[in-house]
């Protein structure tokens, strides 16, 4: 009897062990997507897509491969799918050309990534290199969470960029991350034959507010909004920070980030502008999509859309019918003084995880992909259809004997009209920007201008003190 | 006698152990875990530092978590009690229906509840779209302009509302049919002989032995619509303002954009005592009774 008992406790232990064997098998994998419409607040992406689309690697199994070679992990976010299919090409390239480094591209939707991406933080599975906009570039480096890049790359390959990017990238006297493009937040796009419709001359884009707010009058009609901007506070978060330089001349916070600085006629004008268009009716009452998909203008269904400059690539791509009447100019400004800043540089750079076993190999790939021969990058530059910008002379330079490029009529007005006069993308913690956009989505839904902004002040002020922000600016 | 008892034991163990084993690893480790780590600034790439209470005192000082609580409360509230009430009539007109009607009938009002709230929530993004949306088709048809039902603070609760009474309506509706036909019959002809009208019936037989289903739903109600959140997330986005942020959207955005997590889950934890204190009021304002057989 005495046998018996022990052997049923010992099938006991083997059920238990292999339970747990099988529960923790399960909870490896746990790799959840959900899939949701509205892109995700913070990132002021180029057209997040949302599309069905999980994840999918690009690479092939590695096969045959020598002891020593080492398999990083690279995640990129999923933009539009002339980008996928660059990094997937150039990454195939990348492991054709050498044998030591094998690398695994996963595409991840920008509404999934911030939950992926902290789930594997804190499983300490994060991926080697990965896409980062220049907005969290400080953030991350002040928390260790990326590399510094100065040891691991070839120096002179930083002097390449333009004294403004390499600004972006720099926390104190260190390179975090090497940028891949810069794209203006803030393009004025117009359907020129509905302005010859209306009456309005097509190549007389508006330059002030007030203008955009009677065009946009004159061209609303059944099915047409004449005008679309962002309209939640999310999207106005990080879309509005150029027209907060255009009319306040500065930020919400001060530049030590010790208080809010809302109360001024600058941002009233900003706010009293955004909640016109929005109560005028020449804007949908409820968005069409969010501010970085301009696919309602290509559809036709607005006459005049502000989006960034990526909003190109996609009437290039998806809209070539179209293309000839779609008219381009800066964002009108407060004062008609097109000099005034419109947009922030957006953009995207790579960056190496700062717990990356293998850094040194995951810097020798950014080299290869972002800062080696200039022909990858036109390859990049080229399928987006010149919506995007490069961070590099020696690009520009190789880009000028090329004559699409050269000669590309909207390459050129964004280089010369509206990204020498944008500013940097701030670096304060994101629930600033939220306080004060929630200030322009009340005011566009009826809340006094003066009540909407007193209550940002007071948000951002709370926020300041609670957070100990004061002084904390790293750059 | 004695080996009776150990070979129960035994297999009462081997029977518990699963589920034993499966709530240790993902309900009372994490459960633990999360209080510990509410007190730190959890950070995954430096020394996690402790904070004491104010992980704490940040979410209960925000002015935004308070509104989401609120706005987890009346989105419970309007969909509970209309959820209750439809399934309650909707019930007893199956119960009156021939047994293959009743059936097609069930089957149909179960089809919303194995549908994703994803799912829902996307169709009804196309209903309530700004152009060409069906809601806005309908109201045009009575001459009203298009409405924002999404963009507009008063309409955007009540339009995430629509799709949750759509979702949890058909497992509402079954259980109540299961409860009612619970009751036993004879019930009912004692009190025909009685001369009693169906008012009386419905007042003094249904809803009195109706209780225990009653107390069941509305707890479970209450506490999945509070923790509502993919219909917000993928619906409105929290938006207009915050007036449809329910208390996990709240936390889930915290998740996502904050640099440290200790706040996320510090509100994760006091979501979990608001929840809890609600499911006690209910139970102590509607006693639980042992049903009395008859």
């Amino acid at each position: 009897m005495q046998a018996k008992k022990k052997m049923s406790w010992t099938a006991l232990l083997s059920i238990l062990v292999i339970l747990a064997l099988a529960v923790t098998g399960c909870g490896g994998s746990g790799n959840k997507n959900t899939n949701t419409s509205p892109s995700s607040s913070s990132s002021p992406s180029s057209s997040p897509s949302s599309s069905g689309e999980s994840s999918e690697s690009a690479s092939e199994t590695p096969s045959s491969a020598p002891a020593e070679k080492v398999t990083l992990e690279f995640w990129a976010n999923k933009f539009e799918p002339t980008t996928d299919a660059w990094f997937k090409k150039w990454v195939g390239e990348f492991n054709k050309s050498q044998e030591n480094i094998e690398i695994k591209l996963t595409i991840v939707p920008g509404d999934a990534w911030d939950q992926k991406m902290k789930a594997a933080q804190a499983a300490g599975k994060a991926p080697d290199i990965r896409t980062l906009d220049y907005g969290k570039i400080a953030n991350n480096a002040k928390l260790g969470a990326i590399l510094p890049l100065n040891d691991l790359m070839d120096p002179t390959l930083f002097d390449d960029l333009y004294d403004n990017v390499k600004d972006f990238v720099t926390v104190g006297d260190k390179y975090y991350a090497y940028p891949k493009l810069v794209e203006p937040s803030t393009v004025l796009y117009y359907r020129k034959d509905l302005f010859k419709e209306a009456g309005l001359d097509p190549e007389k884009p508006p330059t002030t507010w007030a203008e955009v707010l009677e065009y946009g009058k004159k061209l609303t009609k059944k099915g047409v909004f004449g005008f679309s901007t962002a309209q939640n506070a999310g999207d106005l978060g990080w879309s509005s920070w150029g027209l907060q330089y255009n009319s306040a001349g500065h930020l919400p916070v001060t530049d030590d980030w010790s208080k809010a600085d809302v109360m001024n006629d600058g941002y009233k004008a900003l706010l009293n502008f955004y909640a016109t268009a929005y109560q005028s009716g020449i804007m949908p009452k409820q968005q069409l999509s969010g501010y970085a998909d301009a696919t309602p203008f290509g559809q036709g269904k607005v006459a005049m859309i502000v989006s960034g400059s990526w909003a190109m690539g996609l009437f290039r791509n998806d809209f070539k019918d179209k293309l000839a009447n779609i008219g381009v100019a800066p964002m009108a400004t407060i004062d008609g003084d097109q000099t005034k800043p419109t947009a922030t540089l957006g953009g995207w750079t790579l960056a190496i995880d700062g717990k990356s076993k293998h850094a040194q190999q995951a810097a020798d790939f950014i080299s290869y992909l972002l800062a080696g021969d200039p022909k990858i990058m036109i390859d990049f530059f080229k399928t987006s259809g010149f919506s995007k910008f490069s961070p590099r002379k020696s690009v520009d330079e190789a880009m000028k004997a090329d004559p699409d490029a050269s000669k590309d009529a909207f390459r050129n007005m964004v280089a010369e009209k509206i990204i020498p006069y944008s500013k940097a993308e701030p670096i304060y913690p994101w629930d600033i920007s939220f306080a004060f956009s929630t200030a322009i989505e009340s005011a566009m839904k009826g809340t006094s201008v003066d009540k909407a902004l007193a209550k940002a002040e007071k948000d951002i002020n709370d926020f300041i003190t609670k957070s100990n922000l004061a002084g904390t600016n790293p750059k | 006698m004695k080996k009776n008892w150990s070979q129960d034991n035994l297999s009462a163990y081997v029977l518990l152990s699963p589920i034993l084993i499966l709530l240790t690893i993902f309900v009372v480790i994490p459960f633990f875990y999360a209080i510990r780590v509410s007190f730190y600034d959890w950070s995954f790439y430096q020394e996690s530092t402790f904070v004491g209470f104010r992980n704490f005192y940040m979410v209960i000082t925000d002015r935004l978590f308070g509104e989401a609580v609120m706005v987890g409360l009346k989105f419970a509230l309007m969909v509970v009690p209309s959820t209750l009430i439809l399934a309650f009539l909707f019930a007893n007109i199956v119960k009156g229906l021939g047994s293959r009607m009743a059936s097609f009938v069930k089957t149909s009002v179960y089809i919303p509840t194995i549908i994703s709230g994803i799912v829902a929530s996307v169709i009804f993004v196309f209903i309530f779209d700004y152009v060409g949306g069906l809601a806005n088709y309908v109201i045009g048809l009575f001459g009203y302009e298009p409405k924002g039902w999404l963009a507009d603070v008063s309409t955007a609760l009540p339009s995430i509302v629509a799709p949750a009474i759509w979702l949890g309506f058909g497992l509402t509706a079954l259980i109540m049919l299961a409860g009612l036909l619970d009751i036993p019959e004879n019930y009912y002809e004692a009190a025909d002989l009685e001369g009693a009208g169906a008012f009386a019936k419905m007042r003094y037989i249904t809803i009195p032995l109706m209780r225990n289903i009653f107390l069941f739903l509305m707890v479970t109600g209450f506490t999945a619509n509070i923790s509502q959140f993919e219909l917000s997330l993928v619906m409105t986005n929290g938006g207009p303002l915050s007036v449809t942020t329910t208390p996990n959207l709240y936390i889930f955005n915290h998740f996502r954009n904050d640099v440290m997590v200790g706040n996320s889950i510090a509100a994760s934890l006091l979501l979990f005592l608001v929840l809890g204190s609600i499911s006690a009021i209910i139970f102590k304002v509607l006693n639980s009774e042992k049903a009395v057989d008859g």
